[in-house]
């Protein structure tokens, strides 16, 4: 017995058992993917839902009105991996040729950390896909080597971190671990995941379908971009390697934030340069909060972007803006709360005095 | 290498020749087009036509038309533009023209 999902093929309803249905998402996704950059992207999709939808009609009658996982399989084989339209259309007089030159484009290993099942950042994943071996050996190398080196391997594992990219596309995973792309090879890819989940709780198996969909959706959003995709490897690492030097700068100007804002408020002075008389504590930090958004937005930009590589534009201009909202809203409630709420204004008082307090103890030393 | 595969690149090229030939002959749609190709040896899926013929439209060579069906929804019925159909005889000529080099090359 399958359990069985319904679907919206084209504007017709189709009922198809599970293992099929993530068939049918995972060809899709792909198709979605290959097709990023052709202007026609949707209209092709759209003529491909409704070829599914027609060969799945003629599987149909009335004493049958659910199409099975292998009928799927079937109905996908026949489809053929969707070509990108670019006039590489190819007509290999059979799937085999085809399939024979996907093999070829796509065993090429390449190491990229692995978010899927990773404990920390999915270095150790990575390289057990590349080796081919069981992540647990990984990691208990890793373990054993940070012991041995008195924990300088930790740093070996930070670097490694920040320098080795993640595998964001189905390609790019498919990289990780040198096995053939291609479509079949994503349904069967499919196929044992759902297996794997089977076994698992079903929130678990909600929550991936979720992520699949999230994941075409986004990508139907930043089609014209298809930005990460294109980036090539080289650059990646590039992008990688700079992101703790940008994440340095960032701390740096928290830092020199937040001692801003505890000597604003305790001396009414930021930086030797004292608060005029008259304007309020609140206005003197939201000028510095101002100040330091002004300052720190190129370096947030720039490390964002090499941290979690992106289409451009939206991400990287929002965020800031975002931030420095965020941080109106925080330090207004702050203050609010400091001059209407008594209980407010004693937790506030009280943490100022611990803060005086311990730099008093510091100084002493 | 055999024959088959050192032509593979040949049949690649052809497919757009073969599609404006059939489209030539008659309105048609996906299923038709794979039809006719399926017993030669440009058999294609639609994973490949869908595509090729997207990008056909977009050059200007062919068109569509939604058409009432009998069985299930409307389907799109391609029929080529005068720009298809000049290109279609440019091909035809040239075709001949390499028929006739490789007749003279030698047995």
């Amino acid at each position: 017995m399958q359990k069985v999902v319904a679907i919206n093929l084209n504007g017709r309803a189709y009922h198809v058992e599970e293992p099929g249905y993530d068939a049918l998402v995972a060809y899709l996704d792909r198709a979605g993917t290959t097709l990023a950059d052709n202007p026609d992207r949707a209209e092709i999709l759209r003529d491909l839902e409704q070829a599914i939808a027609d060969k799945c009609d003629r599987l149909l009658g009335p004493h049958k009105t659910v199409v099975e996982a292998a009928e799927v399989d079937r109905i996908l084989a026949e489809m053929g991996p969707v070509d990108a339209g670019d006039g590489s259309a190819a007509a290999d007089g059979g799937t085999a040729a085809g399939a024979e030159g996907a093999k070829a484009a796509g065993t090429s290993k390449r190491l990229y950390q692995i978010r899927e099942g990773a404990m920390v950042s999915g270095v150790c994943a990575g390289i057990a896909a590349y080796l081919d071996v069981d992540v647990t050996l990984i990691r208990v190398a890793f373990v054993i080597l940070a012991v041995v080196t008195k924990g300088v391997w930790l740093l070996v594992y930070g670097v490694l971190m920040f320098v080795i990219p993640y595998a964001e596309t189905s390609e790019e995973r498919a990289a990780a671990s040198g096995r053939p792309f291609t479509a079949q090879e994503l349904i069967e890819q499919a196929k044992r995941n759902y297996a794997d989940f089977k076994t698992n709780k079903d929130w678990k198996r909600h929550w991936r379908r979720q992520q699949v969909e999230w994941h075409r959706r986004w990508r139907y959003a930043t089609a014209p971009h298809a930005w990460h995709a294109q980036a090539p490897y080289a650059s990646q690492v590039w992008t990688r390697a700079t992101a703790p030097v940008f994440g340095l700068i960032n701390a740096a100007l928290t830092l020199a934030l937040l001692f801003g804002l505890y000597s604003l408020t305790t001396s009414h002075s930021a930086f030797g340069v004292p608060l005029p008389d008259g304007v309020p504590l609140w206005v003197g930090i939201v000028l510095l909060l101002g100040l330091y958004q002004a300052i720190a937005v190129p370096f947030v930009a720039a490390h964002r972007a090499a941290s979690h590589p992106g289409p451009p534009g939206l991400v990287l201009w929002m965020s800031p803006v975002w931030n420095l909202l965020w941080v109106c809203a925080i330090g207004y409630g702050l203050w609010y709360g400091y001059h209407h709420v008594p209980a407010v204004h004693d937790a506030i008082d009280q943490v100022l005095t611990t803060l005086r307090r311990t730099a008093a103890e510091m100084q002493e030393r | 290498m055999g024959a088959n595969e050192k032509f593979a690149a040949i049949r690649k090229g052809l497919l757009e020749f073969l599609i404006l030939k059939i489209v030539s002959a008659d309105t048609v749609y996906v299923a038709d087009i794979l039809q006719r190709l399926a017993s030669t040896d440009f058999a294609t899926q639609e994973g490949t036509l869908y595509p090729l013929l997207s990008r056909m439209r977009r050059d200007g060579l062919l068109d569509y038309e939604w058409q009432e069906s009998d069985a299930g929804p409307p389907r799109k019925y391609y029929r080529l533009t005068p720009a298809g159909r000049a290109q279609l005889a440019e091909l035809n000529d040239y075709w001949k023209y390499i028929n006739t080099t490789l007749n003279q090359m030698g047995r």
